[in-house]
C-alpha cells in the first residue's frame, strides 16, 4: 500500500542526470564483451546462460539508474520493461532479476559470484570486475 | 473436493520446500501480486455486461465494481537451477467455489535444459494469447480483455501436464508446446445457479518471435465427461415415456442437450507488433462445438495503438458470431402449462445461447507511475438477431437492445 501511495507521489518523472553505465561480471568470468542484444537476452529472461555456456546471474537494481538501464539498452521506457515482466512473471514462465539497491551491493555480488551480470554507474567501476558492454 | 485436495497437496509442497531450503543459498521464496480496481456501466437495463461467460450477474445503467476487480497473489519458488514451483490464486468475481476455482496456477516446473520446460500441477489453458494472463490487466493495453473473442471462453485453467521446447535461431524463437489433463469448472445456468463441469483437455502451441514481432497458432481439443447435473431432471423429462406420448419428438431433443461427450475444438491464430511506439495485435478464432448450449462460433479482434510518452491511445475493432441455425421445436400435441414450459426450456437450450455481436472501443492507457496504470475505455457495441450469450439477461426478460454503450475506468498495479 505505501509503495502504492508512492507510485502516485511519484507519477512525474524526476529529471536524473545521465550517467554513462556498464555492464560488468565477475573478473574470471572469460567472456571479452557481449552485444547489446546478448545483455537484453539475459536481462530479459530470454536465456539464462553466457554465449560460453556458463549460468548467468543477471542482478538488477531498484534505484533510478534501473530506468536509465532499460532506457539504453532496449530503447524502451520501463514502464514497458515491467508490463513485460509481469506478463512473463504472472505466467509463471520466469521470474524478473533480483533487485540490488544500489552501485556498491551490485559491485558487491558481481565480486563474490561468477556467474553475475549486473550494472553500474561507470564512475563507480574498478579493476575488481570485468566490464562486459558500456552503455551511452 | 478431489482437485481441492490436490491443490492444497501442492501448497503445503511448495511452503515445505520453500521453508526446508531456507537457509541455502539457492532456494528463492517470492511472493507478489497484481490486482485491477476498475468500474464499469453501461446504458441499458436489459442486459448484464460481463467480463466472460463465468460471471453474473454483470453491469447494467447500475454502474458495479465486480466485472474488472480482481486481486492476485502468486509465491514462486526456486528450488534449485532446474526446479520451480508456483502458486497463483486470484480472487474475482467468478461462478462457484472461490478458493478452489480461483486457483489458476499450482505448478512444479522442471528445466532440464535451459529451453526445455516440463511443468506438472494446475496450468493456464494456453490456447490464444492471452490465455495465462486475462486476469492481469497491467500486462495489457485494453481494460480487458477482448470481449468478443474472450469472453466466451470459460476455461482458465487445467489440471495436467505440459511440455514447452524452445529453439533460440538468429531469426527469432520458435517455441512448441503440447498441453493435456482435466479441467473441472464451473459455470452460471440460467435455470439452476451454477453447474460444474468436467472436460477432458489436449492441445498444443507453436509461436513465433521475432524482434517486434510474435505469431501464434494455438489448437486443443476438449471433451466432455460428465452430463450437466443441472440438465438431469430435464433430460430425464424429456425421455419420459408420459411425455413422449404428448410430445413426439421430446426424445430427440434430450439426445441434442445432453452434453456428455461432446467435444469441442478451439483453433485460433494470433499476430502482434509492437515497436516500443506503434503497437498492434490481432486474433482470429473458430471454436468448433458439437455441444448444443454452447455452439460452434468465429470470432475476432485488431487492436492498434500509439504510445505519447507515459499515455497510450487505442482503438479496438470486436467480431464475433455463432455459425449454428436456429432449430425449430415441434410442438406438444395438447396445450398444458407445464408442457409449454418444458417447450420453453429446451428451446432456450439448444437456441439460446448463440452469440452475434461487434463492436468498436477507443481506449487509454496512462502509466501514472513504474508500476501502476489508469485505463478507460469507451465500448460501443452492436447485438445482432443471433444472440447474447456473452452477456446475462436479466429474469425479467423482454426485448434486448440492438446496442449498447458501455463504459469503463480501471485502475491496474503489480506489486
Amino acid at each position: 500500500m505505501k509503495k502504492l501511495l508512492l507510485s502516485l507521489v511519484l507519477a512525474f518523472p524526476i529529471p536524473s542526470a545521465q550517467a554513462e553505465l556498464v555492464v560488468i561480471t565477475h573478473i574470471s568470468n572469460n567472456l571479452n564483451n557481449l552485444t547489446a542484444k546478448q545483455v537484453q537476452d539475459i536481462f530479459m529472461g530470454r536465456t539464462r546462460l553466457f554465449p560460453n555456456g556458463k549460468f548467468a546471474l543477471p542482478i538488477d537494481q531498484s534505484s533510478p539508474l534501473r530506468a536509465e538501464f532499460y532506457q539504453k539498452l532496449t530503447a524502451r521506457p520501463v514502464e514497458q520493461i515491467n508490463a513485460y515482466w509481469a506478463r512473463i512473471m504472472f505466467t509463471g514462465q520466469a521470474s524478473p532479476p533480483q533487485q540490488l539497491p544500489d552501485d556498491k551491493a551490485v559491485l558487491q555480488t558481481v565480486r563474490e559470484n561468477e556467474g553475475a551480470i549486473g550494472y553500474i554507474d561507470k564512475t563507480h567501476v574498478d579493476n575488481t570486475v570485468h566490464i562486459l558492454l558500456p552503455l551511452h | 473436493m478431489k482437485q481441492t485436495l490436490i491443490l492444497l497437496t501442492a501448497t503445503v509442497l511448495l511452503l515445505d520446500v520453500a521453508n526446508a531450503f531456507a537457509k541455502d543459498t539457492y532456494p528463492n521464496f517470492t511472493v507478489s501480486g497484481f490486482g485491477t480496481l476498475g468500474a464499469s456501466g453501461t446504458n441499458t437495463s436489459q442486459l448484464g455486461f460481463r467480463r466472460d461467460i463465468k460471471q453474473t450477474p454483470g453491469v447494467t445503467n447500475n454502474w458495479g465494481l465486480d466485472d474488472d476487480s480482481r486481486l492476485g497473489l502468486q509465491a514462486d519458488a526456486d528450488i534449485n537451477k532446474s526446479w520451480h514451483a508456483t502458486v497463483q490464486w486470484v480472487a474475482r468475481n467468478t461462478t462457484g467455489d472461490f478458493l478452489e476455482q480461483n486457483i489458476d496456477w499450482a505448478f512444479l516446473r522442471w528445466r532440464p535444459a535451459d529451453d526445455l520446460d516440463i511443468r506438472a500441477g494446475r496450468l493456464g489453458f494456453d490456447n490464444f494469447m492471452l490465455s495465462e494472463y486475462r486476469n492481469v490487466g497491467y500486462a495489457f493495453l485494453w481494460i480487458r480483455p477482448p470481449h468478443e473473442f474472450y469472453a466466451g471462453i470459460p476455461v482458465y485453467h487445467f489440471d495436467g501436464a505440459d511440455i514447452a521446447k524452445k529453439f533460440a535461431t538468429s531469426a527469432g524463437t520458435i517455441t512448441i508446446k503440447a498441453f493435456g489433463g482435466n479441467s473441472f469448472l464451473q459455470i452460471p445456468t440460467n435455470f439452476a445457479g451454477s453447474a460444474d463441469e468436467s472436460f477432458t483437455v489436449v492441445g498444443g502451441k507453436l509461436a513465433y518471435e521475432y524482434g517486434n514481432w510474435t505469431a501464434r497458432l494455438g489448437y486443443s481439443y476438449s471433451k466432455n465427461n460428465d452430463e450437466l447435473s443441472a440438465l438431469n431432471p430435464l433430460l430425464n423429462t424429456l425421455n419420459s415415456e408420459a411425455i413422449n406420448t404428448v410430445w413426439p419428438g421430446a426424445q430427440g431433443l434430450a439426445q441434442r442437450i445432453a452434453t456428455k461427450n461432446r467435444v469441442a475444438h478451439f483453433n485460433a491464430i494470433g499476430l502482434a507488433y509492437d515497436d516500443g511506439i506503434w503497437l498492434a495485435q490481432m486474433e482470429v478464432s473458430y471454436v468448433n462445438s458439437n455441444i448444443a448450449s454452447y455452439p460452434s462460433v468465429a470470432g475476432g479482434y485488431l487492436s492498434a495503438g500509439r504510445r505519447f510518452g507515459k499515455v497510450t491511445l487505442y482503438s479496438l475493432l470486436g467480431l464475433s458470431k455463432s455459425l449454428s441455425k436456429r432449430i425449430t421445436l415441434s410442438d406438444p400435441l395438447i396445450a398444458l402449462p407445464a408442457l409449454s414450459q418444458l417447450h420453453s426450456a429446451a428451446d432456450q437450450l439448444i437456441n439460446g445461447n448463440g452469440v452475434d455481436e461487434k463492436s468498436l472501443s477507443l481506449g487509454l492507457r496512462w502509466d501514472v507511475g513504474e508500476h501502476i496504470a489508469l485505463k478507460t475505455q469507451w465500448s460501443y457495441y452492436w447485438l445482432g438477431q443471433n444472440g447474447t450469450a456473452l452477456w446475462r439477461t436479466p429474469a425479467s426478460g423482454g426485448p434486448t437492445p440492438d446496442a449498447v454503450n458501455v463504459w469503463s475506468v480501471g485502475m491496474d498495479f503489480v506489486f
